[in-house]
């Protein structure tokens, strides 16, 4: 076996050195655009979604959500459980959320949307809404009769946003809107301000102050909907959880990827979008081997046919043309993962892809660029064999003389 | 010892059948020199390619040292031929990519003896047929004289029983023709190599002890040493 794999790489080498320089050019750079290629759509996803999370998280539901257990609809004592969740170590912040069904009408649009009494100073804590107004000011803790929404809520005159259409459309900062509760109550508010996160679901949001919205619902004073809970980063989530529920018996618990319904479902299209492209990339990096192998071949039948009449055994001639193929392979392979990493992902950092949710940066993950790495040398070893086996079903004779 | 017996070679052309070679018998005592001669197309290369393993008779045996080798496996066969077989072929048949050197010493490597340094037996022989000071010149850098000379070189690596040379003179002026075969007939002299040539030149004769005249894939039987 060792003879055979001295005779395979010593005929390996000498091809290589000896070898069409320009054919090996060629095939290396083949095999570095398809290495690259197999990064990019991966990467680009994965700074996408790493990019969606973040902005899910930091404007919509925070890191942890919890919820009334049961058949409950409401959690009780909610300040004294926001106290004991603050103390838990890994936790930054938590904030009391209530809903109500209602609708908000404005000139000739009326729209039906969920109104959140929040404590604006908490919420602060927990989400980065307020870093995102474009219009107007953000709730303080004080406020009555104002309402902040966002801009797939109020239009604010942006024919261009996604959901303009079902939106109030010409709603700005100052302007009156009447909101219907569903309890039959109906008032006006001044709209304080308009955020746009750019995240859809956060932006079809609308906040009032807790204080406001005990005014219109005063049975809830001291009880929430739901509570989000922001954790330090690298804080495993299921620990705080489990912490929380030593605190109170009875609640319901999500992590934010669970309530990513829409996300998941992009992700989801996104992966497949990869897993096609990914099956593309690898017939490309198959058919370049097996075209090289296959040309040489059919130009070196000649020298194959000598090689096997001199003694040289047929496993040793395959062996050298798939060291060849792995050899092109890994070249590509180190030549494409180091273009990626220190060229083409910095090129991006400082003109990243603009996603509706913002900016996206290519990242890599160390397991899936191993796991590419060796599909690509499984399918560059399969495409260089194909061709050899072929040859050497051939009569040494037919061979050397056709 | 070679024998070959009633050993046949057909080859069927749609529903013609070719006798390329018909019944040819005959035996090679060890360290003889052999050369077989007949026209153009009369099967002269066909017999030394079924002798040198290279291909399977349609009929017939080949026995070498008592033990029937016709029947083995491919694999067996280019064992056989490794080990104690060396084949010279009409155009050179070098492998372009590799040295002089290397050319030599590659089926030395394939059979990878232990204790064997077939690198510097390569050198040896190179020196033996006269090319000692062009090593590592690659096959284009040589003359067809110069590379039939490695060629020959190489079939002798691996201290092979038999030499076979398919016309190693066919595509030489005279005096590498001349050249070849003295060396040929020195290896044969000093190193009791057994060789069976090839050639169409009636000249060649004299170089042989022992000669088989084919005429249609038939043998006529020549030469004091053929039985």
């Amino acid at each position: 076996m060792t003879r055979l794999l001295r005779v395979a790489a010593f005929l390996a080498l000498k091809s290589i050195v000896k070898g069409n320089v320009g054919v090996i050019i060629l095939t290396i750079f083949m095999l570095i655009l398809v290495t690259m290629n197999l990064l990019f759509v991966p990467g680009l996803i994965n700074g996408a979604n790493a990019s969606m999370n973040t902005i899910l998280i930091k404007t919509y539901s925070g890191d942890i959500i919890i919820g009334p257990g049961g058949d409950k609809t409401v959690i009780n004592h909610v300040d004294d459980l926001i106290a004991g969740i603050e103390s838990i170590d890994g936790v930054v912040a938590a904030s009391a959320r209530n809903d109500i069904n209602a609708y908000i009408t404005f000139e000739d649009e009326r729209v039906g949307r969920v109104i959140t009494g929040i404590d604006p100073k908490r919420e602060k804590a927990v989400f980065d809404v307020a870093e995102s107004l474009i219009e107007g000011r953000y709730l303080d803790s004080r406020d009555r009769g104002q309402i902040l929404l966002g801009v797939q809520l109020a239009g604010a005159d942006l024919e261009d946003i996604e959901l303009y259409s079902s939106s109030l459309r010409h709603v700005h900062a100052g302007d009156k809107v009447v909101v219907t509760y569903s309890n039959g109550l109906e008032k006006q508010y001044t709209v304080k301000g308009i955020f746009d996160t750019g995240f859809i679901q956060s932006d079809l949001q609308a906040f009032v102050t807790e204080l406001e919205f005990n005014s219109v619902t005063p049975n809830m004073n001291n009880k929430a909907s739901s509570v989000r809970v922001k954790i330090e980063d690298g804080t495993d989530p299921d620990r705080i959880i489990g912490r929380i529920a030593s605190l109170r018996s009875g609640l319901d618990f999500q992590t934010w990827d669970e309530t990513a319904g829409l996300v998941e479902s992009m992700t989801e299209s996104f992966v497949l979008i990869n897993q096609i492209l990914n099956v593309v990339n690898y017939l490309i990096a198959g058919i370049t081997v097996f075209i090289v192998t296959y040309v040489d071949v059919i130009n070196r039948r000649r020298q194959i046919g000598i090689q096997r009449a001199i003694g040289i055994k047929s496993h040793s001639i395959t062996i050298s043309y798939l060291i060849r193929a792995l050899f092109y392979a890994i070249v590509g392979l180190i030549i494409g993962i180091l273009a990626f990493k220190y060229v083409i992902i910095p090129i991006e950092a400082r003109h990243p892809f603009e996603f509706p949710f913002g900016p996206a940066y290519l990242t890599t993950k160390p397991v899936y660029t191993v796991r590419m790495a060796f599909a690509l040398l499984v399918v560059s070893l399969v495409a260089a064999f194909i061709p050899v086996w072929r040859v050497m079903r051939i009569k040494i004779l037919d061979a050397i003389w056709g | 010892m070679l024998e070959v017996r009633n050993l046949s070679k057909i080859y069927g052309l749609g529903e013609v059948e070719v006798r390329a070679l018909d019944g040819i018998s005959f035996t090679v005592a060890d360290g003889d020199m052999v050369c077989i001669m007949g026209k153009s197309g009369s099967g002269k290369s066909t017999l030394l390619r079924q002798l040198g393993l290279l291909d399977q008779p349609t009929l017939g045996e080949i026995i070498l040292d008592n033990e029937v080798v016709t029947e083995l496996s491919e694999d067996a066969r280019a064992m056989l031929r490794l080990q104690y077989l060396g084949y010279v072929f009409q155009e050179y048949a070098l492998l372009a990519e590799l040295t002089a050197h290397e050319n030599v010493y590659l089926p030395g490597m394939m059979l990878g003896e232990k204790g064997i340094d077939f690198k510097g037996r390569a050198r040896d022989l190179l020196e033996l047929v006269g090319l000692g000071r062009r090593i590592n010149h690659y096959p284009k850098e040589l003359s067809g004289g110069e590379q039939q000379r490695v060629a020959i070189a190489r079939s002798l690596i691996n201290n092979p029983r038999i030499i076979f040379a398919d016309e190693p003179c066919a595509n030489l002026d005279t005096i590498s023709s001349k050249k070849v075969m003295e060396t040929l007939v020195g290896l044969n002299r000093d190193m009791k190599v057994t060789i069976i040539f090839v050639s169409h030149d009636p000249d060649d004769k004299r170089y042989a002890r022992g000669l088989i005249v084919l005429s249609d894939g038939k043998m006529i039987k020549e030469g004091s040493q053929i039985q």
